[in-house]
């Protein structure tokens, strides 16, 4: 730990900080514009020069000469060193604020200026810019150009149409082209030209393609780059910020909501080193416009004759009521049944359970209808999820990663970004799926098996654990019939799951000899779960005789598809289990049944109808949603939900980190909070509810869900510290210039909530061996359908951003080079998929052969145009269409 | 008493004087009193000489009025309809008269000199809500009636910058020059 001394104040900083780094803890500031924390230092923009020097030492002692007041001398370097490229070593002094220093800053600003434009006053980044900052703070003052001196260039060329480029503006930082390269890991951005011709340029077809573009208008230091969404529409220091959390997937990243006359101007990320750091995904940023549709529903409706109608409040709660109460006294309420999306908060989850299990009596609840019907794995998560304290940015060198079956990229962008760092840092990530991802491409060692074959995969591992005695049984109970179960070898399963045999074994042994291990599975492994009992048993052994439970850094983490998923299981919106994830004995119906069981439906922030074109009304039919879903087409009451942005509450995210989040709008006309609407409801049907607001069913869940204990929306609150808002120009307190400036705060917002095998640390668990389903009539050479995601979609929350839709991709179908050729489609052309069911569908795509899937395999994108409901998994038929 | 009595002629001679001297009020609204040139009356939206908005829709009025009396929505200049030059302007523009103290604070931090505090002191209204004048009350007439906004520019590439240039600063600086002429 070398010790520096800077502007005459000394400080002990870890070895290999950088000076700009060793200043900030001593509130020495040393402006910068290309350095940022989260790259790797270029020493391009020469902002940070300052005076650098080493102790001068006696060759023949190696101790440092001192002078006479018996400080040590100091040979200072005969020129200005960049602070951000220099490297602390012991004894170092380093000087600020001297005449040279001061001078070669204000030549730099000079320069900098001598192409930049005069459009502060029209600029989207006037107000949070750090070159206005540094320019008051470090620059001449005065300008010894002409405006008409400066070099010009055709102002605003679109980069993407996310993305507007004012070349003029471009100080040649290359922070934009860094963060693409290394952190999105998606190299699209280039330097074209030389000198004062050079400029940003993509290399990518459709342009500047990328999931994280959007994080290039936060760092750039200037407004080269800036949003094409919030282009004009406010200036930066009229808008207030909002401490939300994103509601587009289930990482949970933290959000301000830049809002101004009511409506969101722009969606930009708040800095959560365990979640998002300081990153989001373009869905994230652009996505928010439906909040504002015209298409919101603003009233109540109800059904009459055959036509809905607007009505009041009033009538639509006495409606619900009069039509309510004979159904409970006719069908009982086994005939009732709710259905709840896993995209609302907690408190309308917890609310919604409690109006079925306590007012109404009945247990029929789901949530796992549409994209979240694949959801699994509760058990595992309930026992062994990824420890309290786990930080996926954090992992390095001791921890092994596998990831099982997800596709972070497109389902869980930032993840992604996370876990590519972590194996940079030196984590071993290894990844297992069915298809190539782009997670491959961070990943130590990667396996595509054979679809179908998960459990042979696993039960290879584990075979390999055995053989090799690596498992840890001092926190399992083994069942006798374990190790007879798994009879084959692992060059055997190895086989039958299509991956290499040698492979994994060294994988079996990286994971159960390192330190730290964490699985996560994604989607696609919940499909096989579900279809394959095998799969959780194995999961479940992999994970207590590997030991990686209970600890920090150790655990599973399931990749659910929404924001809300954790939340969903944890508040009990399941027929078999109640708030809390525990285990009920008279289990309602699940999401499947109710489709044609219940008499009556209650469906809250869901719409089957969109999944299921068979679905009907089942006789009474509540729906509550933010739009006229194909769902509330169909009801007989249609109620209107509040957007997330125009209400408070808690949603859990995939590690189980419970976040609070803002209201940062008014709702619009007459919608309400979803749980408003249910405790009106419960109220109407005589309940004794009283919950002034959503912190109050909040503390209620504390008292009732031993997780959620001690998370009110206080304590919540405080850990998601919101940051004020730029309030002047050029202010250096406000957050976006905090990000652009690379000023990071180490902010953990959200509380974790511990798992079984955290809080009972005595707790033993079974592991136990099931023998798969027997698969073989399923025809080799019938090519496997797996079901992949878009990013970008066809949903109903996408299609009001108008800015994003020329990035939503065609749906394509990508097919192996070896079937391609087999089947003689060439890249490009038009197949037909025929699926082998009943009736007979027919899909016609663009065919994409490249390297992603395995032979034997197509993949299709099931969100997009013309390939919405495509079965994961079916069996199909693929034909050149002629 | 004859104090008091030189206090009354005193008196009658100061009533004397002004009977004769010319009255001081004027027959308001007949006549009106003229005011000084830097008077901070109704503020005014000016053009340039073209007859485009000088405002680029820049906020910074509003971010620098003590009172929060402006609101300005800003869009996009586009080629077949300019409003002003570069590629910002003032789609909205209001001025809540009621709430405004007059303080010229908006004209100084104008950076292209659009919003001026004119010389209109008649500001009186039957409600609140004609207090709030909008960028058609406040925008001047432009120099000629066909060079009104929006139009279509002819030579678009010559508005490009927002920032009008400082006049006689054609000629791009010898620095050398300017160095040896300083020492």
């Amino acid at each position: 730990m070398p010790n520096v001394t800077i502007d005459g104040q000394t400080i002990q900083v870890p070895a290999g900080t950088l000076v700009v780094e060793a200043a900030k803890p001593l509130g020495v500031h040393i402006p910068v514009f290309c350095y940022h924390p989260k790259m790797q230092p270029v020493g391009m923009c020469r902002m940070c020069l300052v005076e650098v020097g080493t102790p001068r030492m006696d060759p023949a002692t190696k101790q440092p000469v001192l002078d006479e007041n018996g400080a040590p001398m100091i040979n200072w370097m005969p020129k200005l060193q960049a602070g951000c490229a220099t490297i602390v070593s012991e004894g170092m002094a380093i000087r600020t604020t001297t005449p040279t220093v001061v001078d070669a800053r204000r030549s730099v600003i000079e320069f900098l200026l001598t192409s930049h434009p005069l459009d502060c006053p029209i600029c989207d980044k006037g107000g949070e810019c750090p070159l206005q900052d540094h320019t008051l703070h470090y620059g001449p003052g005065k300008s010894r150009f002409y405006v008409e001196s400066k070099f010009h260039n055709e102002k605003s060329v679109p980069l993407s149409p996310l993305i507007m480029l004012d070349r003029e503006r471009c100080i040649q930082c290359a922070r934009c082209i860094r963060f693409q390269d290394e952190i999105a890991g998606e190299p699209v951005l280039g330097f074209a030209d030389r000198g004062r011709g050079l400029e940003i340029t993509t290399f990518d077809d459709p342009p500047f393609n990328s999931n994280f573009s959007g994080n290039t208008i936060d760092i750039c230091p200037v407004g080269a780059l800036t949003s094409r969404d919030f282009r004009f529409t406010a200036r930066v220091f009229e808008l207030n910020d909002h401490a939300s959390v994103c509601q587009h997937c289930s990482v949970g990243c933290n959000i301000n909501i830049g809002e101004r006359d009511n409506t969101i101007k722009r969606i930009t990320p708040r800095e959560n080193e365990a979640v998002n750091e300081i990153w989001l995904c373009d869905k994230g940023r652009f996505v928010h416009h439906f909040a504002h549709a015209e298409e919101r529903l603003t009233t109540p409706m109800i059904r009459a004759d055959t036509d809905l109608k607007p009505v009041s409040w009033y009538e639509a709660l006495t409606f619900i009521a009069n039509r309510l109460r004979p159904a409970l006294s006719e069908g009982g309420a086994k005939t009732i049944a709710g259905l709840a999306g896993d995209r609302v908060s907690n408190e309308d989850l917890y609310l919604f359970q409690k109006l079925f299990r306590e007012v109404l009596g009945s247990n029929n609840l789901d949530h796992r209808i549409g994209w979240s019907q694949w959801n699994a794995g509760q058990e595992l998560v309930k026992n062994f999820g990824a420890g309290v304290g786990t930080n996926l940015g954090e992992l390095g060198k001791g921890t092994t990663i596998l990831v099982l079956g997800a596709d972070p990229q497109n389902e869980q962008p930032v993840i992604r970004l996370r876990l590519a760092k972590a194996a940079k840092q030196g984590a071993n990530l290894m990844v297992a799926n069915g298809r190539v991802t782009k997670l491959n491409d961070s990943a130590k060692q990667s396996f595509v098996y054979k679809y179908g074959e998960e459990a042979s995969f696993l039960f290879g591992i584990l075979r390999a654990f055995l053989d090799g005695q690596l498992e840890k049984s001092e926190r399992a109970n083994v069942d006798a019939n374990f190790a007879l179960g798994l009879n084959l070898s692992v060059a055997d399963y190895a086989e039958r799951a299509g991956v290499n045999a040698d492979a994994l074994q060294q994988l079996a042994a990286n994971f159960a000899l390192s330190e730290n291990g964490i699985i996560l599975f994604g989607r696609e492994f919940m499909f096989a779960m579900q279809n394959e009992p095998a799969l959780e048993a194995a999961l479940n052994a992999l994970v207590v005789l590997s030991g990686h439970f209970g600890n920090k850094n150790n655990g599973v983490i399931a990749l659910y598809p929404h924001n809300n998923s954790m939340g969903a299981f944890d508040m009990g919106i399941l027929p078999n289990g109640s708030a809390g994830r525990n285990a009920l004995q008279d289990a309602g119906m699940s999401a499947k049944d109710m489709l044609t069981k219940a008499k009556v439906l209650y469906v809250m922030a869901a719409d089957p109808a969109r999944d299921d074109p068979k679905f009907r009304n089942p006789g009474f039919m509540i729906v509550q949603d933010l739009f006229l879903t194909e769902t509330a087409q169909k009801a007989d009451v249609v109620l209107p939900a509040a957007s997330w942005a125009e209400r408070d509450g808690t949603f859990t995210n995939t590690e189980r980190r419970v976040q609070y989040f803002q209201r940062s709008l008014e709702p619009m006309q007459n919608a309400r909070a979803d749980w408003e609407i249910v405790q009106t409801i419960a109220k109407q049907l005589g309940a004794q509810w009283n919950y002034p607001s959503a912190s109050d069913v909040m503390n209620e869940i504390t008292r009732d869900v031993p997780q959620y204990a001690k998370m009110s929306h206080e304590r919540l609150r405080v850990t998601a510290r919101r940051r004020s808002s730029v309030q002047t120009v050029g202010g250096d307190s406000a957050e976006p210039v905090q990000i652009a400036l690379g000023e990071l705060f180490g902010d953990m917002s959200g509380v974790q909530w511990a798992t079984v095998s955290e809080t009972n640390a005595d707790a033993k668990f079974e592991v136990k061996f099931i023998a798969p389903k027997a698969d073989g009539n399923v025809a080799a050479n019938v090519p496997y359908m797996a079901v992949t995601r878009s990013l970008l979609d066809r949903g109903s929350a996408i299609q009001f951003s108008q800015i994003v839709q020329p990035r939503v991709p065609n749906a394509n179908v990508e097919i192996n080079s070896h079937d391609a050729e087999e089947w003689n489609i060439a890249d490009g052309e038009r197949v037909k998929i025929t699926f082998e069911m009943k009736p007979p569908r027919v899909l016609e795509l663009n065919a994409q052969v490249d390297g992603t899937v395995p032979q034997g395999t197509i993949a299709v994108a099931n969100n997009l145009q013309g390939t919405e409901n495509l079965p994961m998994g079916a069996r199909v038929k693929v034909t050149k269409n002629v | 008493m004859f104090e008091g009595l030189v206090a009354l002629v005193k008196g009658m001679l100061t009533t004397g004087r002004e009977m004769t001297s010319p009255p001081v009020t004027y027959q308001y609204p007949e006549v009106k009193k003229p005011v000084p040139p830097r008077f901070r009356g109704r503020h005014e939206l000016k053009r340039h000489e073209n007859g485009l908005e000088k405002c680029i829709g820049c906020s910074l009025c509003a971010a620098a009025c003590p009172a929060d009396a402006i609101y300005v929505v800003p869009a996009a200049n586009q080629d077949n309809e300019r409003y002003s030059p570069g590629e910002r302007y003032a789609a909205t523009y209001e001025i809540n008269l009621l709430r405004c103290i007059f303080c010229g604070f908006c004209e100084e931090a104008c950076p292209t000199g659009a919003i001026v505090l004119e010389h209109d002191y008649e500001l009186a209204y039957y409600d609140r809500r004609s207090a709030i004048i909008t960028k058609e009350q406040l925008l001047v007439a432009p120099p000629k009636p066909n060079m009104g906004t929006p139009r279509v520019m002819p030579d678009p590439g010559n508005l490009y910058a927002a920032i009008p240039p400082i006049k006689g600063g054609t000629e791009p600086v010898n620095i050398v020059e300017m160095a040896k002429a300083k020492q």
